[in-house]
């Protein structure tokens, strides 16, 4: 339901990182873990609306990689798919310890050509 | 084209040809600095951020905490709701120190709202800083707001499948009250599976079951509170000794 922020936050990230370069994006990806309660055709909703509101980003596009969620056994001393959100071991032993799903950042930022 | 794959910092300079960053700037971020900007700010304060669907007896729990710890805890609440301030009125009327924050129709409390708030409420001499969250399973679990404890109600009308369908609230929140106990006889409701099922998304979780209106499960809750509260007092002391 917050996608909007999101959406608004990677813009303000952008501007921040990159100044004046923002306008010569053409791509932006970003990475978002099944437990970032980000559901990708929402967010891609709301860049969509952002960007018809926003002129100057007006061909900016947006790819949108969902991440499952993995999480580490301490007994077994390795990583572990979670579906379903059970965070059980195959082994059988419960575990917390998230390596994978929370995370929610911008992974790659492609710059247009020059002409 | 060239792909540069060093650190977002140490790129640029390359117009003129395609070029692809790979970078790791993290979104929420600025939500994350103000909340450990709270969290500095309130070092002798326990925040518990309080989480649940809309109905599920936050107020009455937090009406019921205040008056029971009147003589233990100095006790102050910041209500967030999307519109109206009958929840801080409701805190008033029991002698509690409470701030309402109407979020404007928003689903969630962000941390810049907290700390704004905080310029508006004496919370001098408070040992227990309640954060009623809005009502909402979903979008307050993404947001850090300084809280040292989360806690979760889940009402037995709610149904006991709830920690599955929202798994990143109860991943996050260290204590799940089942509310509303008196009323187990009366739905399909069963507390062994929604622990169990709790248990499987967060092992860690404590679960208490209260029913605020027949006082059942409240004393275990209290001194839950106390509990977390001398803990975050000893260790600023240490903190304080080093």
């Amino acid at each position: 339901m917050h996608e909007l922020s999101i959406v608004k936050d990677i813009f303000d990230t952008l501007e921040g990182h990159y100044g004046a370069r923002v306008e010569d994006v053409q791509q932006i990806q970003v990475t978002a873990g099944l437990l970032s309660n980000v559901q990708p055709v929402l967010i891609q909703n709301a860049f969509d609306a952002f960007i018809a509101e926003n002129r100057g980003y007006a061909e900016m596009e947006l790819e949108v990689v969902v991440n499952d969620i993995v999480a580490y056994c301490d007994v077994c001393q390795q990583n572990f798919p979670v579906h379903y959100h059970r965070f059980v071991c195959p082994c059988g032993r419960s575990s917390s310890t998230i390596v994978q799903g929370n995370e929610l950042y911008i992974s790659k930022v492609i710059f247009k050509q020059e002409k | 084209m060239s792909t540069n794959t060093s650190s977002p910092k140490s790129a640029g300079n390359r117009v003129g040809s395609v070029q692809c960053d790979n970078t790791t700037l993290h979104l929420l971020k600025a939500n994350d600095y103000v909340a450990n900007a709270i969290r500095e700010r309130l070092k002798d304060v326990c925040v518990i951020n309080v989480c649940s669907s809309p109905g599920s007896g936050k107020t009455t729990l937090m009406q019921e905490t205040g008056k029971l710890l009147a003589n233990d805890l100095n006790i102050s609440v910041l209500v967030g709701d999307p519109e109206t301030e009958r929840d801080a009125i409701r805190m008033r009327e029991v002698g509690i120190n409470a701030l309402q924050i109407v979020t404007g129709g928003m689903c969630h409390i962000e941390a810049q709202m907290i700390l704004q708030a905080l310029d508006h409420i004496d919370i001098t001499g408070t040992d227990l800083l309640f954060i009623e969250n809005v009502g909402n399973l979903l979008c307050p679990s993404a947001f850090d707001l300084g809280e040292d404890y989360r806690v979760t109600l889940l009402a037995t009308t709610e149904g006991d499948d709830k920690p599955k369908k929202y798994p990143r609230m109860f991943l996050t929140s260290e204590l799940m009250l089942v509310s509303k106990s008196d009323l187990l006889p009366y739905v399909p409701f069963s507390v062994d599976a929604v622990t169990k099922d709790a248990r499987e998304v967060n092992p860690n979780i404590e679960v208490i079951t209260i029913s605020t209106l027949k006082n059942e499960g409240i004393d275990e809750w209290c001194d839950w509170l106390k509990e977390k509260v001398k803990q975050k007092k000893e260790s600023r002391l240490q903190a304080e000794v080093k």
